[in-house]
């Protein structure tokens, strides 16, 4: 009797403790599994989206700059056949040209911006004054508008009405594109004017100098400014207002 | 008598390839302590079957209480915030060992009347 009870609980202990083993081993590999997949899925699902999203964008650019193409030579073709219409493109010609969207060329100045080569590596955390800033490039721009410039571009990014100068980290974004120093300004107006602007004594150079930030003005006789190479699209602002 | 152990792990591995109940993920880290609880007991069982002083009350107890002490010090742990587990481990996990070896030497000194390893 005793044997018999003896076989009996040996038997259904072991049975136990082997389903069991059996079945943790069964869930922690597949918890593993869903675990590792729904990892990889994500960052490869990501992936291949970022890639598609890319190459649309490349394939529509495309198709904008063709597009571009076949308006222009409409345009010369309607310019060529009556007055009105050739008045018609004058006009137009110099509204793009107000807008940015027209490589222009004119005397100016080309202004290198570069960081602080003042910068000691002993002073940790205090990397910020040395860098250029957006608001030093915004400093910049304000005065050489205020000084007559009629184009200005920044690593011949065309600064139109909606153009932004912001920081994206250590870089400026300009146009949605980012940008690394040094900062090549260029501004269509009279060089002398443009340059005075900068240099007066307390102005943008002095404040920026303070910092070891130089501004190396150059004054051309002829600068080409390129165009605007991005898309424009007003989705709020419609023609209209008082007449 | 010792048919009655691999009957019943063959009967418990085969029920459980089966079944399609599955662990919940909570319970997952108590129910491996439980199990290297119950390995140490099996173990021990073993070694005092070999050694012919198995005891049915023992080993059952034992069995129990040992599994029951484990997963119990792990939730606690969790609780308490302090990671008993490693004492668990530890602690079954020398035992198995020691186990081991104690039916090393049972096995090989099986037909020699004295200690010969």
């Amino acid at each position: 009797m005793k044997k018999t009870i003896t076989s009996i609980v040996l038997m259904s202990l072991c049975a136990a403790l082997s389903f069991t083993i059996v079945l943790q081993l069964k869930s922690v590999s597949s918890f593993k599994n869903q675990v590792q997949n729904t990892q990889v899925m994500r960052a490869e699902q990501l992936q291949s989206e970022l890639t598609k999203e890319t190459k649309r964008k490349d394939e529509l650019y495309q198709q904008l700059l063709k597009h571009n193409d076949e308006l222009a030579k409409f345009r010369e073709e309607a310019a060529q056949s009556s007055d009105y219409a050739s008045f018609l493109n004058k006009q137009l010609e110099e509204a793009e040209l107000l807008a940015g969207l027209t490589d222009v060329e004119g005397t100016g100045v080309i202004i290198t911006m570069r960081d602080s080569p003042l910068y000691v590596s002993g002073s940790a955390g205090q990397e910020d004054l040395f860098i250029i800033h957006d608001e030093d490039l915004l400093k910049v721009v304000n005065e050489l508008r205020d000084a007559g410039a009629e184009a200005i571009s920044i690593n011949d990014e065309r600064l139109l009405s909606t153009s932004e100068m912001r920081c994206a980290g250590s870089t400026v974004s300009v146009n949605n594109n980012r940008y690394a120093a040094p900062y090549i300004i260029k501004a269509i107006g009279s060089p002398e004017n443009l340059e005075y602007a900068l240099r007066m004594p307390g102005g943008v150079s002095d404040v920026l100098a303070r910092w070891g930030i130089e501004l190396a003005i150059e004054q051309k006789d002829k600068l080409i400014i390129k165009a605007y190479t991005g898309v424009i699209q007003y989705k709020y602002a419609t023609a209209g207002g008082d007449k | 008598m010792w048919i009655w152990p691999i009957i019943g792990s063959l009967l418990g591995i085969t029920v459980g390839i089966v079944a399609q109940f599955q662990i919940p993920l909570e319970y997952s880290k108590y129910v491996a302590m439980a199990i290297l609880a119950g390995l140490d007991s099996i173990f021990g069982g073993a070694a005092a079957g070999l050694a012919k002083k198995f005891e049915v009350k023992t080993f059952v107890l034992g069995f129990v209480f040992n599994i029951a002490l484990a997963a119990f010090l792990v939730y606690m742990g969790d609780k308490l915030n302090i990671d008993l587990s490693i004492a668990v481990i530890i602690v079954f996990g020398s035992r198995l060992f020691k186990n081991f070896t104690k039916i090393r030497k049972l096995l090989l000194n099986f037909n020699r009347k004295e200690d010969i390893i």
